[in-house]
């Protein structure tokens, strides 16, 4: 048998194994970055983590800009809420020590967390809680959410009441998401700096911003919960170009991305050795739906609408469009939630479907709409197969295509008959309380926030009952009610639960989705769509 | 006086794009003010918002308000950042100019040798093969060309990285890595096309008396070729280098948001489809500044590559 090690091949490994000897015992290891040697058995401290990010944010003032997604994974690393959810669905005080209400619902005692400081030094108080939630209802962004607030005052130095004209069960969600997110005096008195700079009590601090480029941000030496965080630096970087950022992530140009792409899903979660792939669970999850505008014809006529949603073949849509990754979706809930209530939706049926167009068609004439859509190949392909699907039921859909401001501009404003649309992600149900209620429903030409428009006094009846009543069981029967007056109703053609949204990253990335929070309670591990956000203050690099 | 009247064109021309732009602009369907307020705004929030913005002043007065700002060098503030578009503009130029440059440097370095190389073996095998590798290049969209040398030189190879941007006055090597990968993605359609075009001038150059007379003189074909008929043969490659401007911008909103650059043409992109007029506006203006300057450079360097018409 030949020897595989000749004698200089064995003294060049000696050196080598001498030279490694003495480094390890000179003292001298990496500052930053996760240790060597031995796989570390918990979050190492240090290293910094470069992660994709789809789009780059409006603005990282709360208060001012408006939030997506990617912006909540920016500016959360710096800016904290009063409230977070966690992992069972169920709100808890983050800023806030707690919340409680009175008996009635329609007040809130907010008490601030002590010993929490801003990154510039000034602690946080009821009175800057106060001044900061005062500024969230003067803000145009958040006028309609903060319709049943009637003030928040100072109860003491550490207590902000807030007073609300109805009782309110949900409340402290909402405090959970931009509202609730809490900046010192300095941003409010300077909006315009803040939105460029962003300061609060995170685990992490601004270092540098260059727009649709990247945002640098480092470690807070003063952040309040012991121990946190681990990494030393992270740079978000914007890829908008969803090939390119996963080309990107394999090229080792990034150690994490945001993606809500099914063939990422696919593609990275054969590779099990080298990444990890994290998708968004439950209520965090939108839906995928046809919004029907229910103040038009031939839309504001039921018998259509049932119509349109017998001739939808969920399960054709989503092995075409999503490779068959997504749940069909037959509401605003999906089937992992508690609020989910299951029965009654009109599924697919083409023989139903073509005798409820007869039907119409012998009163009304033939059935006939504008169908819009974004123009990305995607959404058109979904589009066209529903439109064969209604074609093959005996209605005329024709597409038009719009970019989102358009979209969004005509949905806002009723200028549309039928288009795609993703909502309905709130971890409560009473989140989609504006979207659905026929007070927020207003006639065609005027801004509703019921962009279908339907005014149905059930559905409405048991969202108030949702947001007002405090007995759980109570609430689940009022949002069964609205998922029944829903699937009656049909002001949403539903297609799935978008659950393709997901955090992509390299195993050496740890912690994503698994952090703890304040009161020891595991924290939601992914909020938000169509691609999730997390927070960051417990993520950590291993070795490999 | 020659200035003058590129000075009084480059105002008309202004006074048409902006005056078109900003009403096609207008007439896209969508509101900016739900694109900053959201879909949870209420009515009156909305109004408010849309009066603060002079969006409830009719179109007309609303461009002569900015015409009057942008005399006096004020290119108003984004609806989105509320940031100086001036501003804005004045950060992501240096990255949208380097990689112009960049990828016409690298499309004309090549194409010159190229299209030497093919005019001097017109119809041989190497005319065919480099023929048709430009054919290849002036067929690939940018899109796909970009994605595979990212998959190739990144993902496979990893000698450069896939995206990112460091700027020239962080690092220069950084930089230069940064963009190397951009500029060849914009220069390889250029430079099939420059290399096109300088063939068949010089194929035809190449045929004149007085190069005919060069060669009974016994001039070395190199010298000929290089000394004598590139020259001549580039007027086109010239003019196409100025026209072709247009289109390099049109190709850097592409890559730009293919290779994650914070360049102009992302900004004026993002911008339309937020509905962030100004900014727009103060893209436009940039490019058709550009634009004209550029193309009053290559009238310049006609008189220095021709001397007839310098003479004339």
């Amino acid at each position: 048998m030949k020897r595989w090690m000749t004698p200089t091949t064995r003294l060049l490994l000696a050196l080598a194994l001498a030279t490694a000897g003495v480094l390890a015992c000179s003292g001298q290891r990496p500052v930053a970055g996760p240790q060597s040697g031995a796989p570390p058995t918990g979050p190492t401290q240090g290293g910094r983590l470069v992660y994709g990010l789809s789009a780059d944010a409006n603005g990282f003032n709360p208060v001012t800009d408006q939030f997506a997604a990617q912006s909540y994974s920016m500016t959360g690393a710096i800016i904290e809420p009063l409230v977070s959810v966690d992992a069972n669905g169920d709100w808890k005080p983050y800023l806030a020590e707690s919340l409680t209400p009175n008996d009635k619902y329609d007040e809130w005692a907010i008490k601030v967390r002590s010993g929490v400081s801003f990154s510039d030094g000034i602690s946080l108080t009821g009175d800057i809680v106060k001044a900061n939630l005062d500024a969230q209802k003067a803000s145009p962004l958040n006028a309609a959410v903060f319709v049943p607030v009637k003030s928040f005052e100072l109860a003491d130095p550490m207590t902000v009441t807030v007073k609300l004209n109805q009782p309110w069960v949900a409340f402290p969600y909402y405090l959970a998401a931009q509202i609730g997110m809490v900046v010192p005096p300095a941003s409010l008195a300077d909006p315009k700096a803040a939105s460029l700079k962003p300061v609060g009590t995170g685990p992490f601090i601004f270092k540098e911003y260059v727009p649709d480029n990247r945002m640098v941000v480092t470690r807070n030496p003063r952040y309040w919960r012991q121990g946190l965080p681990y990494l030393d630096e992270i740079e978000f970087r914007i890829l908008p170009d969803s090939q390119t950022r996963a080309q990107t992530l394999e090229a080792g140009g990034i150690d994490a991305m945001g993606t809500s792409r099914d063939e990422d899903l696919t593609k990275f979660g054969a590779l099990k050795d080298a990444y990890t792939v994290h998708r968004a669970q439950g209520m965090a999850v939108s839906e995928y739906f046809f919004l029907l505008n229910t103040a038009v014809a031939p839309l504001d006529d039921v018998r259509v609408r049932r119509a349109l949603a017998h001739a939808i073949d969920r399960k054709a849509v989503i092995s075409t469009l999503r490779g068959g990754l997504t749940e069909p979706a037959d509401g605003p809930w999906s089937k992992d939630s508690e609020w989910y209530s299951p029965g009654g939706y009109p599924d697919y049926d083409p023989a139903k479907a073509a005798a409820l167009v007869k039907e119409v068609e012998a009163e009304k004439g033939p059935i006939r709409f504008e169908l819009i859509s974004t123009p990305d190949p995607n959404t058109m392909q979904g589009v066209e197969l529903a439109q064969d699907m209604w074609r093959k039921a005996g209605i005329e859909a024709s597409i038009k295509q719009a970019d989102q401001a358009d979209l969004i501009n005509r949905a806002v404003t009723g200028a549309f008959s039928v288009t795609v649309w993703t909502q309905f992600s709130s971890q409560d149900p009473d989140g989609e309380y504006i979207w659905m209620h026929q007070g927020y429903a207003k006639p065609v030409g005027q801004i509703s926030l019921n962009f279908s428009r339907l005014k149905d006094k059930q559905l409405s009846d048991a969202l108030d009952v949702g947001r007002m009543n405090p007995d759980e069981a109570a609430r689940k029967r009022a949002y069964a009610t609205v998922q029944e007056r829903l699937r009656d109703q049909v002001p949403y053609v539903f297609i799935d639960h978008l659950n393709t949204g997901a955090i992509v990253a390299r195993t050496k990335v740890r912690g994503i989705g698994e952090h703890v929070l304040p009161d020891g309670a595991k924290g939601l591990p992914l909020t938000g769509s169509p691609i999730p956000y997390h927070p960051f203050g417990q993520l950590w690099l291993s070795e490999r | 006086m020659i200035i003058v009247h590129r000075l009084v064109r480059l105002l008309v021309v202004l006074l048409v794009v902006t005056f078109l732009s900003y009403a096609l602009l207008n007439l896209l369907p969508g509101d900016p003010v739900t694109q900053i307020l959201g879909l949870s705004a209420t009515e009156e929030a909305r109004a408010q918002l849309r009066a603060q913005l002079g969006l409830d002043q009719p179109l007309l007065v609303r461009y002569l308000d900015w015409l009057g700002g942008l005399a006096t060098g004020d290119f108003g503030e984004s609806y989105i950042t509320r940031m100086p578009v001036a501003a804005e503009l004045a950060e992501r130029l240096p990255v949208t100019l380097e990689l112009l440059v960049v990828a016409q440097l690298i499309a004309l370095g090549l194409a010159v040798p190229v299209g030497v190389a093919a005019a001097r073996r017109a119809g041989r095998a190497l005319d065919q093969v480099l023929t048709a590798l430009s054919f290849a290049l002036l067929s690939t969209p940018v899109f796909v060309l970009g994605v595979v040398l990212i998959l190739v030189f990144a993902v496979t190879w990893q000698v450069v990285p896939a995206t990112g941007w460091t700027p020239i006055t962080l690092d220069l090597g950084w930089n230069l890595t940064s963009v190397i990968l951009p500029a060849v993605t914009l220069g390889c359609g250029q430079l099939a096309v420059y290399a096109r075009l300088l063939r068949t001038d010089l194929i035809a150059t190449l045929q004149e008396d007085y190069i005919t007379l060069a060669r009974a003189l016994g001039l070395s074909p190199r010298r000929i070729l290089w000394r004598h008929a590139l020259r001549p043969s580039a007027i086109t490659l010239v003019t196409a280098v100025g026209l072709n401007l247009g289109a390099l911008i049109g190709g850097t909103v592409i890559i730009e948001t293919l290779f994650g650059l914070p360049g102009v043409g992302r900004l004026i992109v993002d911008s339309i489809f937020s509905r962030d007029y100004l900014t727009v506006q103060g893209g436009v203006v940039l490019i058709s500044v550009g634009y004209v300057a550029v193309n009053f450079a290559v009238d310049l360097v006609y008189a220095a590559v021709d001397p007839r018409i310098r003479r004339a």
